[in-house]
């Protein structure tokens, strides 16, 4: 099955993650999906934000190392 | 002869807002704006239809259909079960919602976040293969686009097409959660706000104010 990186000629080399345009959408998501479950658990705005950051943080921290290791099985294996 | 200890006092019952958690669900936040938590709902309206609107965008796209071209401005639809294959689950054939459903299951996520996606269900009960778009008021939007244009869509396009819908379903989802803010109150009530003497911004949010 032809993947994005499989499309490419071998001499184009490693896909700068930077033309990859599809990722560029995630921290929209990644931000507002944060806010809004900060939002369901608390009412206060400091606790809210204070939540946000932290599932901001885990959120981005899972979907980074999902794209490691996806991009190091496309590139070496 | 000493009394005996009397039973802890039960919890008193949870008070449920119904009204503002119908609320929530036609327009995410509305609820809460009628709780008198407009800060919130407001955060929820935006944040929710953020979500919604711009995946229905992220799904678009215009592809050549025919003597001209097809413009798909939504991934949010329900399709007519006449165009779909049989279904069959457990030796039970579907038929009707159940098997459109069955077929595009991510319309179970989308019809959480209320009036928005209510057009694909107008689409569904009025439209059908043989009935041009431009017979519905509202056009193709939110209608179920031909197969070969999803298919075009989808190899031409930069992938944003399936990033659309799950843009648009977490939106869904994310609002089975407001609606229940709405109905119950957050998940964890700051100390202050247990004490009775509270300001009524702190009030049990199953209130109206």
């Amino acid at each position: 099955m032809p993947t994005l990186l499989s499309a490419l000629p071998p001499e184009a080399g490693p896909l700068p993650l930077a033309a990859v345009s599809f990722y560029w959408h995630l921290p929209l998501l990644i931000v507002l999906v944060s806010l809004v479950y900060s939002a369901t658990r608390f009412d206060q705005w400091g606790p809210i934000l204070r939540e946000a950051v932290r599932w901001g943080l885990r959120l981005t921290g899972f979907l980074v190392a999902i794209m490691v290791i996806l991009f190091v099985l496309a590139t070496f294996i | 002869m000493p009394n005996p200890p009397s039973p802890p006092a039960a919890p008193p019952a949870p008070e449920y807002a119904w009204g503002a958690a119908v609320l929530s669900y036609l327009v995410p936040g509305l609820g809460q704006i009628y709780q008198g938590r407009v800060g919130k709902g407001v955060l929820f309206l935006v944040c929710i239809y953020t979500l919604f609107f711009y995946g229905q965008r992220l799904g678009g796209g215009t592809v050549p259909y025919g003597d001209g071209t097809y413009t798909v401005s939504s991934n949010v639809y329900l399709p007519d079960p006449a165009i779909l294959p049989r279904t069959q689950v457990l030796n039970f054939e579907l038929n009707g919602v159940l098997k459109a459903l069955y077929n595009r299951p991510q319309f179970l996520g989308q019809f959480w976040a209320g009036v928005a996606s209510w057009p694909a269900v107008w689409q569904y009960l009025t439209c059908s293969k043989d009935r041009p778009s431009g017979e519905s008021f509202l056009g193709n939007y939110q209608r179920t686009p031909p197969e070969e244009v999803v298919n075009q869509l989808q190899t031409d396009g930069d992938k944003t097409y399936e990033l659309g819908w799950v843009f648009t379903v977490i939106a869904g989802v994310l609002n089975v959660m407001v609606i229940y803010d709405a109905l119950a109150g957050p998940a964890f009530v700051a100390r202050a706000s247990r004490e009775p003497e509270t300001s009524h911004a702190n009030a049990p949010v199953g209130a109206a104010p």
